[in-house]
């Protein structure tokens, strides 16, 4: 079975491939059937999986393109840490296919949303068996054109457009990086090889210079694809499309890519210690400043794409502070525990019809299945003890205490609070107080969407114990047997930050409760105390202004200099050209008299002067 | 008989052409002109019949050369005062400075 | 006669069977034409096949003989394809096919003397491509130019007369250059069969006299190709001509100037031309974020089509300013894969014009939502423009780049801003279209019928195709590719 492991990723490109060719005739089934057919991957992804706890790896390759002497080929690598992605995508794509049955009902273009989403889970699932640097680079450009159609997918509606074209710019401007980074790369190592990569760098053939430039080039294609500052702006506004594909693409699969780019090229970074400070500085910058703007904003959809963000950030930190299994592991959480809270506001908005959390509340008496749901995504979200969030994130922290790094700690240590903070903020607003009248009918949930938040949410409650202390740290051997190059030794966790995990996430709740729950604490006190600052938050620090004020002007500066250089310089040019030959041939125009006797003078005269010519040098 | 020498023929051609080419390309008058390429091609004429009598390999090619000559330049001549005569008929003039049409 | 010239010639039948359908008769005249397109296109499949399988033998027949002096010229009329022009010829072949296809939808008036001018322009073409030597090259490439004028001229757009003007102008002035070029060469060689050619400049080393025909050709080609201050004439061609027109001339006319450069630029000089390397390079870089930049405020949807052909044109000339094997190879890529997309692109673009009778971006919005199939297929043209993965674009840009880094990263690293503005531009005008509310100002349009499907498909399959599988082109450009390198000395 495993000899066959690319058809992984063309069993839903045929889902694709077969929807956008009868989309018309295949509105009413599309749904079925290409869940069908996620289901199929999944099923098959599982098998895979099953064979390679046995055999550990799996290489194919075939010859792709020859350039000169070098060959570069495409192929198929599954490892531990690609196989657990593998897992994980197959089985997010599968929970949200069957989620869409049940969302997209009643939309006219239900095939091409099931097209798109085909299209997109097999991208990513290329994405996690390449095992070169240029099929994932190829891949990764080809999840961000799933996210950018199904971003789009409302194309009728501008904001959608805005958002879909953000998307596709900002991550682009990401994967420059990467592209650059791995064409560096090869020149280092003439390979795109992950193996003969690391293999190079192991083996110290690299100058540290420009491992760390090539190491920060590819963290500027992670921090495109995750989300993180300065390059989030787009992760917020991709809210625009279909709430499951926020939970899939936008929460649990292709932003986490990037997380997943640093995982595989781990060996670049270890070998870096300036290029791992980038990535935790970056990575804790990111999960405080992301948690601070959730905090403050209206929309159901932006608290939980901000606090994406954040948890992205948290990953990344992890990474940057030799916390690879601890990365992995809160990626491995947070698909399930983020993918679930989406899901479950996804059944508010279908419930509810608007995203405004101002206009909602008390929803927890009608939607009994969603309200838990989400409360149990909520608490794992924000490390409740015994919730799979707890054990990641504690790990998460012990790796950066471990690793000395006391001002990102107090960083993490923010954000985490933060998060339990806004995510509870949510529940409040959402599902407890009164319910407001703007709301009037609350349409049912249909089974389709309750069953995946079901599932969602045992996973969201007990994947964390895939790797404790308390049991067994399966996550971890797994992961290690696949990646050589790191260090065995486990860190103790110290065991007072148990305790400090804990008093963050209920600390959160607490304060939630008696702000939003509760209102004893009156927001608005805080509001006016602090204006400023307020605004500054509900306007996410005003980032997309400056974009707007500084990198689009300038290019929209630059082109319309260059149309005047285009009107005045080339232009003038083009008739100074144009005006030289029409008038030589106004000039050639006046020998032509039409006399034809001066035509005859003129012939004869030619004639004597070949004749003297040839008198005067006496013949040949 | 045989004293005027070749020189002498090839002189008067020479004239003969130089009065022709004179006239073609200054006269006003069409018919002039004509008359004055007539007598360019008889110029010709004169040289081919006396190379054929007294060239350097002498034989009769020359005369026919010449018959060809006047035939064509009587068939010339035909095609020419036709035009000219249709010429006529639109300008009403046969001043060749009016004939300037092929600049157009 | 050989296979190659039967290749060259074959439009001619088209070219005399269409005068014997009456004028008028236009469903006739548009069978007879497409299906005469497809002779051309049979030998062109014929070529590419036995190309791949084993040589091609030259045609050679002595034509001119004369004598100058002490020396002796002979001219032979000899035709032979390497790898590269194999594949041109193809793509001339689909191309011509697909625009006198488009021909039926978009040329309304003497129909018949269209076509006879398509074939004749496709007689110069293909023997531009198959010529085995300069003096060839250059008569077919003058070829090329007269029917060019007369179907700008005639069925053209608004501005058509001044337009073709420019057109020869520019053109003209390119080919006079190049004749002064070829006829160094011609004196210098003694020959213009391109193989002597290469041998003598590589043994004979006279570097002042090499320099001066490599930036000769440099020039010739670079009008044609175009580049940065002499493109003016190609913006008015490709917003003036008729659609068909602009299909070939995108498709195939521009890829003129980068097989030039690189088969008789490279090929020839390769010494001369690393000299060159740095004005090449800078020069490709303004082509690239010119054209980018510009594409990115233009108005009008042909103007943006345009410009970016300008900017595409940079990323042959950052190719061939890497010289090296990634560099070149993803020149010739790109040649191939924008000739592609810019027939895709212009294909849409006048089953487009021909439902809202306006290609200006202002008017257009929201398209997508009652012609689906054409805003779909818009969005294939632009992603591939951009260079996803999985089409040409992507192999080609990432070839030169590829390329590019290793000799002069820092222009590389910059080239990358025009890669990010081609996506700006290119999503701006196509999601500008096809996105967004339908304003209803052009009635219940209605979406691509089968007969502008099946093209379409057929250019997206050949996108995706080289895009899946590159090596298709690679291997048979493999040799080319080899001999170049030799020359450069890699």
């Amino acid at each position: 079975m495993i000899d066959y492991a690319w058809l992984v990723p063309v069993i839903p490109f045929l889902s694709f491939f077969i929807l956008i060719l009868f989309r018309t005739k295949m509105q009413k089934t599309s749904g079925l059937v290409a869940t069908i057919f996620s289901g199929l991957t999944l099923i098959y992804a599982i098998v895979i999986f099953g064979q390679l706890i046995k055999r550990q790896t799996y290489l194919a390759e075939w010859q792709w393109l020859t350039i000169g002497t070098v060959d570069i080929s495409f192929g198929v690598l599954l490892n531990p840490l690609n196989g657990l992605m593998l897992l994980l995508v197959a089985f997010v794509s599968f929970l949200i296919h069957l989620y869409s049955i049940g969302y997209m009902d009643g939309d006219k273009r239900t095939s091409v949303f099931f097209a798109y989403l085909g299209l997109f889970t097999a991208a990513m699932l290329g994405l996690v068996m390449s095992p070169n640097l240029l099929q994932f680079y190829m891949f990764w450009e080809l999840v961000g054109l799933g996210s950018f159609l199904l971003i789009g997918f409302y194309f009728y509606k501008n904001s959608a457009k805005k958002a879909a074209k953000k998307a596709f710019i900002m991550t682009r401007i990401g994967d420059m990086g990467l592209l650059i980074g791995l064409i560096l790369l090869f020149w280092q190592t003439n390979s795109f090889r992950f193996a003969d990569i690391s293999e190079v760098i192991l083996a110290g053939q690299m100058e540290s210079g420009m491992i760390t430039l090539i190491a920060i080039l590819i963290l500027i294609g992670a921090i495109g694809k995750s989300g993180q500052f300065p390059l989030h702006t787009w992760l917020p506004d991709a809210m625009e499309g279909p709430t499951p594909v926020s939970a899939l693409i936008h929460a649990a699969t292709m932003v986490a890519a990037g997380i997943y780019l640093i995982a595989v090229m781990y060996p670049l970074y270890m070998a870096s210690n300036v290029a791992l400070a980038i990535v935790a500085s970056v990575g804790a910058f990111t999960a405080l400043y992301a948690a601070t703007i959730g905090l403050v904003q209206d929309d159901i959809k932006q608290v939980l794409a901000y606090s994406t963000i954040s948890q992205l950030g948290y990953m990344l930190l992890a990474m940057g502070v030799l916390g690879y299994t601890a990365g992995i592991f809160h990626l491995f959480t947070h698909a399930f525990f983020k993918a679930l809270l989406f899901l479950a506001a996804g059944a508010v908005i279908h419930a509810v019809h608007t995203q405004n959390i101002k206009q909602m509340g008390g929803l927890s008496k009608k939607m009994k299945v969603t309200s838990v749901t989400f409360l149990i995504g909520a608490l794992a979200i924000s490390g409740f003890p015994l919730l799979s969030g707890f054990f990641s994130k504690e790990e998460i922290l012990a790796a950066v205490w471990a690793n000395g790094q006391y001002g990102l700690f107090v960083i993490a240590i923010l954000a985490a609070f933060l998060t339990s903070l806004y995510m509870f903020r949510l529940f409040f607003l959402v599902f407890e107080g009164e319910s407001k009248k703007t709301i009037d009918k609350i349409q049912p949930t249909p089974i389709t969407m309750k069953i995946p938040m079901i599932v969602l949410a045992f996973f969201a409650i007990f994947s964390g114990y895939l790797n404790t202390s308390w049991f067994e740290t399966y996550l971890a051997d797994w992961l290690a047997s696949g990646a050589t190059f790191l260090s065995t030794h486990h860190h103790e966790t110290p065991l007072w930050l148990f305790f400090v995990t804990i008093l963050l996430s209920v600390g959160g709740i607490v304060l939630a409760y008696f702000i939003y729950g509760k209102k004893r604490i009156n927001q608005e006190d805080w509001k006016s105390s602090f204006p400023g600052v307020h605004t500054l938050l509900k306007n996410k620090y005003y980032i997309d202004e400056f974009y707007q004020l500084t990198f689009v002007k300038a290019t929209n500066a630059i082109g319309t200099f260059f149309t005047y250089v285009e009107k005045y310089i080339i232009q003038l040019c083009m008739t100074f050209v144009k005006d030289v030959v029409q008038s030589l041939s106004k000039t050639g125009t006046k020998t032509q008299t039409g006399q034809t006797q001066t035509y005859g003078a003129v012939a004869f005269l030619g004639l004597v002067l070949i004749v003297a010519f040839y008198v005067l040098k006496g013949g040949y | 008989m045989s004293s005027v020498p070749l020189q002498a023929y090839l002189i008067v051609a020479l004239i003969l052409f130089c009065i022709g080419l004179f006239g073609a390309l200054t006269k006003r008058n069409t018919i002039i002109v004509l008359i004055c390429i007539e007598l360019m091609l008889n110029a010709v004429n004169l040289n081919l019949v006396a190379f054929s009598k007294f060239g350097a390999s002498a034989n009769i090619t020359g005369q026919v050369f010449s018959l060809f000559t006047i035939t064509i330049a009587a068939a010339e001549v035909a095609v020419g005062m036709a035009i000219l005569i249709a010429f006529y008929r639109n300008k009403r003039t046969v001043n060749i400075d009016e004939m300037n049409t092929l600049k157009e | 006669m050989g296979l190659l010239s039967l290749l060259v010639f074959s439009p001619i039948v088209g070219f005399i069977i269409l005068f014997f359908i009456p004028k008028h008769d236009m469903k006739m005249l548009h069978k007879i034409a497409l299906a005469a397109s497809f002779i051309p296109f049979l030998f062109g499949l014929l070529v590419f096949i036995l190309f791949k399988t084993d040589e091609i033998p030259a045609d050679i027949l002595k034509w001119i003989e004369f004598e100058a002096g002490e020396k002796s010229f002979v001219i032979h009329y000899e035709l032979a394809v390497d790898g590269f022009s194999t594949i041109l010829i193809f793509l001339t072949a689909i191309i011509m096919s697909i625009a006198i296809l488009a021909g039926s939808f978009h040329v309304k008036k003497d129909i018949r003397m269209f076509y006879q001018l398509m074939f004749l322009l496709e007689l110069g073409v293909l023997g531009v491509f198959a010529s085995g030597n300069l003096f060839l090259f250059f008569i077919f490439f003058e070829i090329t130019l007269i029917p060019m004028f007369l179907l700008l001229s005639k069925w053209g757009g608004t501005d058509r007369e001044e337009s073709a003007f420019h057109y020869l102008v520019y053109n003209g002035i390119g080919s006079l250059i190049l004749l002064v070029a070829i006829a160094a060469i011609f004196v210098s060689a003694g020959s213009t069969n391109f193989d002597t050619v290469m041998q003598h400049f590589a043994t004979n080393e006279n570097s002042g006299l090499a320099l001066g025909i490599a930036i000769a050709l440099l020039l010739a080609f670079g009008i044609k190709l175009p580049i940065f201050p002499l493109h003016s004439w190609m913006v008015k061609v490709h917003v003036d001509a008729p659609i068909p027109v602009v299909i070939v001339h995108a498709g195939v006319l521009l890829k003129i100037g980068a097989y030039g450069l690189i088969t008789f630029g490279i090929g020839f000089f390769p010494v001369a031309f690393e000299k060159l390397v740095l004005v090449l390079a800078i020069l490709g870089l303004v082509n690239l974020l010119y054209g980018a930049y510009l594409a990115l405020v233009q108005k009008e949807l042909r103007a943006v089509l345009a410009y970016s052909s300008i900017s595409h044109m940079g990323i042959i000339l950052l190719g061939i300013a890497a010289l090296n094997e990634s560099g070149i190879q993803g020149a010739i890529f790109q040649a191939v894969s924008h000739g592609l997309i810019a027939a895709l692109f212009f294909l849409l673009v006048g089953s487009l014009a021909n439902r809202t009778n306006t290609t200006s971006l202002k008017k257009l919005s929201g398209l997508a939502r009652l012609t689906p199939l054409l805003a779909g297929f818009l969005l294939v043209a632009a992603l591939a423009g951009l260079g996803l993965p999985g089409m040409s674009g992507f192999v080609s840009e990432f070839m030169v780049f590829l390329g590019l880094f290793e000799q002069l990263p820092w222009i590389g690293v910059i080239g990358t801003l025009g890669l990010v503005l081609t996506v700006v531009y290119m999503l701006r005008v196509v999601m500008n279209m096809t996105f967004g509310t339908y304003r209803n100002m052009f009635g219940e349009i209605k979406d691509l019928n089968v007969y502008e499907v099946v093209p379409t498909l057929v250019l997206i399959i050949c996108i995706i195709g080289i895009g899946v599988f590159p090596n298709i082109i690679a291997s048979t450009i493999q040799l080319t590719i080899e001999t170049l390198r030799l020359g450069i000395g890699g």
